[in-house]
């Protein structure tokens, strides 16, 4: 069976930490997204997980068999590359073929094999030419076309868009999508972009800084995010927060007071959504000159300057305002999430 | 990769380079503490007609069996160091009492034959790499302005003087500038005088040698910058020029910033190489006027009749010392810049 | 694509034009001279009375006959026994460059792969070693060959030309395997490859120009030696170089000046071919330590 169990892993270089107590059971078939920043230990996970660095502490489990000490080629994984790392001097069909050749699986297998990974990917009339002469979604794709083609128990997919234009991600994103679901392999995927994240994973894990900052499904941290970071990393626009203080149910920060909230006094930070407020023309728990307003087609986005942050509302298409304008809004309780601002933990609401 | 299998990758290169040049350097660290056997003396009887004689006589049987015993020579500390063929500082203190201007006193330190290797080699390492770094600047933007028909042919005989074996460039030009050769006679014609040689004077021979080490050298300076102008960022100089700067300003803020790093590894590598110049002074046959660092060493192991192996080691000793002082600087930043990284 | 303010102003252009016409003179002249000299007698190479005799060869048809002669070359190939020692340097020059890449391209690899610290200390100890005076290592060897028995023979000079070689390769190979994405060996073994197979099946593939520029430099080295070979080999196991050096001493008479310059140009030629061939390269390669390092 293919589940994966990393536990209590650690990747240390010298002083630094690069992954701290990652601790995760990853079921059998199921996507998983590991999402953060640059240099947040995600990559270098996934590359633990192939075995392409050494794990400094903690075991790594595929199925039954503990992986720690195992050659790459000896995990029966397959990997697809954010540079794709196609062999340059082989074709398509060659690229794809590979794994099988230096596996030393049958050779008259091979071509069947290879056929209908190369169908899978929709790459039959260019299986003749070089990686030289193909765009960068084919190349991706026979990256792809070579990681399936033997089967393997998990699929590590390092930021496998990163490298594509914008309307291509669009396209191959659902194509790995479709790909999964037929397949149904364990699949873990490396990407910083939280719109990759939300729409491929079954399971999300966000990380920073070599750390866990929260392990959910894409609405539970859409709706629920356990802590600043993880806040401010998903959505678009990330959600807005202030800083500020709580007295008896009432949050004052700069240019705004929210009543009605339920929490212990002290020192809070207040988040809510973009989406979720309201311009309103009167007695809105915002009201301030406002700073900019930007249309994005479908909607237009209006922003004030409170203190420090940068609270920006979302509105009707046709809403207009010049910038300097008094303009309020309405932020109720019942959209609010309260931070610690200590800790940044999440309160429960 | 794990250290077992970064070892046996770099396993043969790393025993090439112990074996052959790490060791070497042990080695020339241990002849340098010996000296050769002294000779050992026999009195040999002839009689003749007219009466006996005794002579005194190598004994080479005794010798061969003293060097089979102790191939390096006999234990002499540092002395081969502070003898007169090398460091000399006895002599450099008479030298110092008895002479009255500093003139005097370098004039007879230029005697020594450490000193004058010395500074010669020094003198060839600091006046070639800053030239060699102008000129081939030089070239490099003039071949860069010419129309690309001709630039490959250009590169091509810009090439020669630097691929052409040391030895062999340098004896073409000893050839030519033989009072005899054409460039020889055609000083002669243009200073009209007939006994003007470039072999004879000290000076002119040191000239001579300095021309030939930028006419080898200046070839990779100039593919180094040549390379580098091409990758001139676009945009900054477009910029530069929209700014109103005139031409000049432009290579002044915009190329010279850019190639500057490639000027300071032209700088690194020249200065390792001219520091051991050795084959114009064999090419020019130069010698008498010219030594350097590394002809020393040459000449002790190949000029005697038996190679004198500690007087040629001290030399190298001091040699190696000189490079070490001459990569300092570079190792330091080297050095910093790594630990800037990790 | 010529934009009017990267056009020179004329005085400009002449004057860099003049620049690089007189450089190019300086460079390309001596050999030109000394390749038509080399077919002159020594009378006219040497012309004391007038400049002109080298060009048109008034000695060479007076005591030959005809304006050309190869006497010279006769002299050096037969008389001399020039062509054992080209066979030398052919001998020495193919084995140093096949061993120096084979040990550098897996010395590079493993030094562009690894992350530890200690691959920065054998770069760094290989740039040290680069620098030292080859002749101070050779006086290293000479005892230690003496009393082992193994100094004047090719094989000792190959090993020692490779070992010299070897920081420079190192350097080189090293930053043109930097240069090829670590993603490539990666996949190849997480397809299934050992570490090994994906150097051989994977890098070396795509690696072939940077192969070809640092082997054109390890042939190079091993071609214009001089310290090491004059230094290690017998009399008769001589390479070019050093041979040329020694029709230095022994010719002084007059006649066999001309069978060192026939020998200068003999092993002028080939090199000449080289950069005929190879000017990118060696062009790529001169640059390629300077964009990385």
């Amino acid at each position: 069976m293919a589940r994966l169990n990393l536990k209590n892993v650690n990747k240390r270089w010298g002083n630094y930490v690069a992954v701290k107590d990652f601790d995760l059971d990853i079921a059998d078939q199921e996507f998983l997204v590991l999402l953060g920043p640059s240099g947040c230990g995600k990559s270098t996970t996934m590359r633990m997980i192939a075995g392409l660095e050494d794990v400094t502490e903690g075991e790594i489990w595929l199925g039954d068999r503990m992986v720690n000490d195992l050659e790459p080629k000896d995990r029966d994984i397959s990997m697809v590359f954010q540079s794709y790392g196609l062999y340059p001097n082989l074709t398509v069909y060659e690229n794809i073929r590979f794994p099988l050749r230096v596996r030393k699986v049958p050779k008259d297998k091979h071509d069947e094999m290879v056929m209908t990974a190369i169908r899978m990917v929709e790459l039959e009339q260019f299986m003749h030419r070089r990686p030289a002469e193909l765009s960068g979604g084919q190349r991706q794709r026979v990256a792809l076309g070579r990681a399936i083609v033997r089967k393997p128990t998990v699929f590590l997919m390092d930021e496998p868009l990163s490298n594509l234009d914008a309307k291509l991600r669009v396209s191959t994103r659902a194509q790995i999508k479709n790909l999964q679901s037929k397949l149904k392999t364990t699949t873990v995927y490396v990407t910083h972009d939280q719109i990759e994240a939300m729409t491929l994973a079954d399971r999300v894990v966000v990380m920073n800084k070599g750390e866990i900052q929260q392990v959910g499904t894409p609405t539970q941290i859409y709706d629920h995010p356990a802590n600043t970071f993880v806040a401010s990393f998903i959505g678009s626009p990330a959600m807005n927060l202030i800083p500020g203080t709580l007295r008896g149910g009432t949050f004052t920060g700069d240019g705004i007071t929210v009543t009605g909230l339920t929490a212990p006094d002290g020192d809070m930070t207040l988040g809510f959504r973009a989406e979720d407020a309201e311009i309103t023309e009167s007695g809105g728990q915002i009201a301030a000159p406002v700073y900019a307003v930007e249309l994005l087609g479908e909607a237009s986005m209006i922003s004030w300057r409170l203190g420090d942050a940068l609270v920006s509302v979302k509105t009707a298409k046709d809403y207009r305002a010049e910038t300097g304008q008094m303009v309020e809004a309405s932020v109720p309780a019942a959209i609010c999430h309260l931070f610690d601002t200590q800790t940044g933990k999440a309160l429960p609401r | 990769m794990p250290h077992k299998t970064f070892l046996a990758f770099i396993l043969p290169s790393l025993l090439a380079m112990l074996l052959f040049v790490a060791l070497p350097i042990g080695s020339v660290v241990y002849q340098s503490l010996f000296i050769e056997h002294e000779q050992v003396m026999t009195e040999v009887e002839t009689c003749g007609p007219f009466g006996c004689t005794t002579e005194r006589k190598v004994d080479a049987a005794a010798m061969q069996e003293l060097r089979d015993a102790q191939p390096a020579g006999r234990f002499n500390g540092l002395g081969t160091y502070f003898n007169s063929g090398h460091l000399a500082f006895d002599r450099i203190g008479q030298i110092w009492t008895r002479s009255e201007t500093w003139g005097g006193f370098f004039n007879q330190v230029m005697n020594l034959p450490l000193y004058k290797a010395l500074i010669f080699t020094l003198a060839y390492t600091f006046i070639v790499t800053p030239c060699v770094i102008v000129l081939g600047f030089f070239i490099a933007l003039g071949v860069n302005a010419i129309p690309g028909l001709i630039k490959g042919p250009v590169i091509f005989f810009s090439l020669l003087p630097m691929i052409v074996t040391p030895l062999i460039g340098s004896l073409v030009l000893y050839w030519m500038i033989d009072s005899r050769g054409i460039i020889g006679a055609g000083l002669q014609a243009l200073f009209n005088n007939p006994s003007l040689s470039l072999k004879a004077s000290p000076t002119l021979t040191w000239i001579t040698l300095f021309v030939y080490g930028i006419w080898h050298n200046a070839p990779f300076a100039f593919v180094v910058f040549y390379a580098g102008l091409q990758g001139v960022p676009q945009d900054t100089m477009e910029s530069a020029m929209v700014d109103g700067a005139s031409r000049w300003e432009r290579i002044r803020f915009v190329t010279i910033p850019y190639l500057l790093p490639l000027a300071t590894f032209v700088a690194l590598m020249q200065l390792m190489d001219n520091f051991r110049v050795f084959e114009p002074i064999v090419g020019f046959s130069a010698e008498a006027n010219a030594t350097s660092l590394s002809y020393l060493i040459y000449s002790d192991l190949r000029g005697a009749d038996t190679p004198l192996f500690a007087s040629a080691a001290a030399t190298s000793v001091l040699t190696t010392l000189g490079v070490i002082v001459l990569l300092t600087p570079v190792l330091i930043r080297t050095w910093r810049d790594f630990n800037r990284k990790a | 694509m010529a934009r009017p303010t990267n056009a020179q102003p004329l005085p400009l252009m002449v004057l860099s034009l003049g620049f690089i016409a007189l450089w190019l003179i300086a460079a390309a002249f001596p050999f030109v001279w000394t390749a038509w000299g080399s077919f002159k007698v020594e009378p006219d190479f040497f012309s004391r009375s007038d400049w002109t005799n080298a060009i048109t060869g008034v000695q060479t048809i007076r005591q030959t006959g005809s304006a050309f002669t190869g006497a010279g070359y006769e002299g050096a190939w037969l008389e001399q026994e020039f062509w054992k020692s080209v066979i030398n340097t052919a001998i020495v020059t193919l084995c140093v460059t096949v061993i120096s890449l084979t040990f550098g391209t897996l010395g590079g690899y493993a030094l562009a792969r690894s992350g530890y610290r200690y691959t920065f200390w054998i770069l760094i100890a290989a740039l040290i070693f680069r620098a030292m005076p080859h002749v101070t290592l050779v006086s290293g060897y000479l005892l230690p060959f003496f009393e082992l028995g193994i100094w004047g023979y090719l094989p000792t000079t190959i090993i020692v030309l490779v070992a010299i070689n070897q920081p420079f390769t190192l350097w080189m190979l090293h930053s043109f395997f930097l240069s090829i994405p670590k993603d490539l060996d990666e996949s190849a073994m997480v397809d299934g490859c050992t570490r090994f197979q994906a150097f051989r099946l994977a890098v070396i593939p795509v690696m072939w120009p940077g192969v070809v520029t640092t082997g054109l430099f390890s042939f190079l080295l091993a071609y214009n030696d001089f310290t090491v070979t004059s230094m290690l080999l017998t009399q008769e196991n001589q390479t070019m170089v050093p041979k040329i050096a020694s029709f230095l001493g022994s010719t002084q008479a007059e006649g066999k000046v001309m069978y060192a310059v026939a020998a200068v140009v003999s092993a002028i030629a080939p090199l000449f071919v080289l950069v005929l061939f190879f000017q990118r390269q060696i062009v790529s390669g001169l640059t390629a330590g300077a964009v990385k390092g």
